[in-house]
């Protein structure tokens, strides 16, 4: 098949979901009310709560968003076929993705923009709101793992990389001292950056690593950790304007323009998709269900978005309506980048064993030179596309991973603080979640990790939809359209992570996995997982718990039967 | 929908969106030290506000008029319940 007609296909699922089936749900179950005053006007403090223009938070929304994980997902789950991927994302968003995103910006504005914690609370238990805190925790973990091993194979499996990726910190820097202490202009700033960035991007194809520092510390996995996670610590203890924020904004341009332009280079090219539509129900990395459907995550529905959705845009929207555009509207972007990532992975190879060695090198690889095909459709140079493109990748995965750092940093803080003052050091929280995060890179095997971060992610998606479900229920409007893709994804999360965790337990139980290095991380991520299906199954039984308790109160609410 | 915003139309949609993208993220968090520093600044005379004079009545009383129109939004922001997902977003 043609990649456009997959392309038409998805905007035309994309306008169905978003015009009909969203707008649905928006005016009849949710019953949105732009007359209603949202919590970003009756609490408006200048600073968590302020009314803002849907169209900057939809910008804001999608940055926050659309990391490395829909782009990933999609080249890993090519492998059971690009049919089941391409079914799974389009179904997903439609069904479920958008609905999670929506919903969890709605019920967070009916509730004084509470966020999960003080929603879980509310709308399930007490003790629901202690064990959904800790489940982020350890999500954040494998966050970090999973992004932090992106970063690390694009700079071992690209070595133009490490010279962008420099170049883009030197201009990031840059612009914070030009921004925030010289006062320079806006528009100034922005051009001297991004074209220091671009340069870095040129830069990288004449000094490779590998001709800088030789080809032991070019392929050296530790240290690009290393340079990871240093990167991460000064993100998590710097003053955010003078490290992380600057970064991100050059990297916001770079990676804009590169997806821009290779969408137009798709319809340029417009290739035929080159691996089979379906290769079998059982791969190497696990069966169709549930694997493939935790391994692409974003794209098709992530529990991230509902962290964002609730504790960021919902106080700042400031109408009811404006629910929808920014959180519906913005999932099926991101599920259209996910169907650009399926063209990329489906129709630049000419045959599955060409593809299979490059996603050996990193999912990273494959994106990169995806990028370098379709952007070469307009003129660029492959080796500068293939720079760009890692350095997009780099930048995707960065802006998450620091932001997952400094949350583990505040997330040590809040949980152990009382434990010993120590936890309540910046340094030290910092430093701890990096060195976890480090042992899963070394240790553990990426297309698990991955898979586990992906089962971690929905299943906070399907907990997310519980939350939706007892609000419905608590004001007793029909809850069928949450209700069912919650049981979907809590059965196919668990199954997933019970799935991957067991099979990494045994074979290090079993003497399959060897060496001191792969034990420990494996280990790690297995018992991980299965602390993650612990909390989600006492969640579950909260949840149950709560619903009852909605369904008892509604039958005593109701006239008696003459 | 006023009439500015009709007028801006595609393009001021454009460039609110760039925004949001590129510059809002920081936008917030500028403010957000800001708020850190008032609340530094608002503590101070919480003393007056609990009667106990902590700063002497004449420092209060210079500060007072620039605390008093924050004072409503920082309580709120103060005794809302906050977790760990405030950190992210």
């Amino acid at each position: 098949m043609n990649s456009v007609i997959v392309v038409i296909i998805g905007l035309i699922v994309a306008f169905i979901g978003y015009r009909v089936y969203a707008k649905y749900i928006d005016t009849k179950i949710m019953k949105s009310d732009p007359k209603k005053a949202t919590p970003a006007k009756m609490y408006m403090d200048g600073v968590d709560f302020m009314p803002t223009s849907k169209n900057v938070l939809f910008g804001y929304q999608f940055k926050s968003i659309a990391g490395a994980a829909p782009i990933i997902g999609p080249i890993i789950a090519i492998q059971w076929g690009w049919l089941p991927a391409m079914l799974w994302i389009l179904a997903g968003a439609f069904f479920i993705g958008w609905v999670q995103d929506y919903s969890s910006a709605m019920i967070a504005m009916r509730h004084e923009g509470a966020s999960f914690g003080g929603l879980s609370h509310k709308l399930i238990s007490p003790r629901a709101r202690i064990i959904l805190l800790s489940f982020i925790y350890f999500y954040l973990l494998l966050i970090a793992g999973a992004f932090g091993n992106v970063v690390v194979s694009t700079a071992i499996g690209l070595k133009a990389a490490p010279m962008a990726w420099l170049f883009l910190t030197i201009s990031g820097i840059l612009a914070g001292q030009m921004i925030y202490r010289w006062k320079k202009d806006i528009i100034l700033t922005t051009v001297v950056t991004v074209v220091i960035a671009l340069i870095g991007i040129w830069l990288g194809t004449i000094a490779p690593s590998n001709k800088i520092i030789g080809d032991s510390l070019a392929n050296s996995r530790l240290l690009w950790a290393i340079a990871a996670f240093v990167f991460c610590y000064f993100g998590a203890v710097l003053p955010i304007w003078r490290f992380a924020l600057p970064i991100n904004y050059v990297g916001a341009y770079i990676v804009f323009l590169g997806l821009f332009f290779g969408i137009i280079g798709v319809f340029v090219l417009h290739p035929d998709f080159t691996l089979p539509a379906y290769t079998g129900f059982s791969i190497k990395i696990g069966p169709i269900w549930p694997i493939m459907f935790v391994t692409i995550a974003c794209g098709a529905i992530s529990g991230w978005h509902s962290i964002v959705s609730s504790s960021g845009t919902a106080r700042q929207l400031e109408y009811e309506t404006d629910a929808r555009p920014v959180g519906g509207g913005v999932m099926f972007v991101e599920m259209m980048l996910a169907v650009f990532a399926l063209v990329i992975a489906g129709a630049i190879y000419a045959s599955p064993a060409e593809y299979g060695a490059a996603l050996g090198k990193g999912a990273g690889v494959v994106f990169s030179a995806g990028v370098s095909k379709f952007l070469g459709a307009l003129g660029l140079p492959a080796d500068v596309g293939r720079s760009y493109g890692s350095v997009m990748m780099i930048v995707l995965a960065v802006t998450i991973l620091q932001l997952v750092i400094r949350f583990m940093r505040v997330a040590a803080s809040e949980l152990m603080g009382d434990i010993s003052p120590i936890f309540k050091n910046a340094h030290i929280g910092t430093f701890i979640a990096s060195i976890l995060a480090i042992i899963l890179v070394l240790t553990g095997w990426f297309q698990y990790l991955w898979v586990l971060f992906g089962g971690a992610n929905q299943l906070m998606a399907s907990l997310a939809l519980m939350l939706v479900t007892a609000y419905l229920m608590s004001e007793g409007r029909p809850a069928a359209y949450a209700f069912y893709p919650m049981i979907f994804m809590f059965i196919t999360t668990v199954a997933a992570l019970l799935y991957t965790s067991y099979g990494l337990l045994s074979r290090v139980f079993t003497g399959v996995v060897k060496g001191v290095e792969a034990i420990i991380g494996n280990t790690l991520m297995g018992f991980v997982g299965f602390f993650l299906v612990i909390a989600a199954i006492i969640l579950a039984v909260e949840g149950v718990k709560a619903f009852n308790r909605y369904r008892a109160i509604r039958a005593q609410a109701a006239p008696a039967k003459a | 929908m006023t009439e500015e915003k009709k007028k801006g139309g595609f393009f001021q949609a454009i460039k609110e969106f760039v925004y949001g993208v590129a510059a809002h993220d920081s936008a917030r968090f500028a403010l957000k030290t800001r708020a850190s520093m008032e609340h530094l600044f608002i503590l101070i005379t919480m003393g007056d506000m609990l009667g106990v004079p902590i700063l002497p009545p004449y420092y209060s009383l210079r500060l007072l008029p620039y605390v008093v129109p924050q004072i409503s939004t920082w309580k709120r922001r103060m005794l809302r319940e906050k977790d760990l997902t405030d950190a992210l977003a």
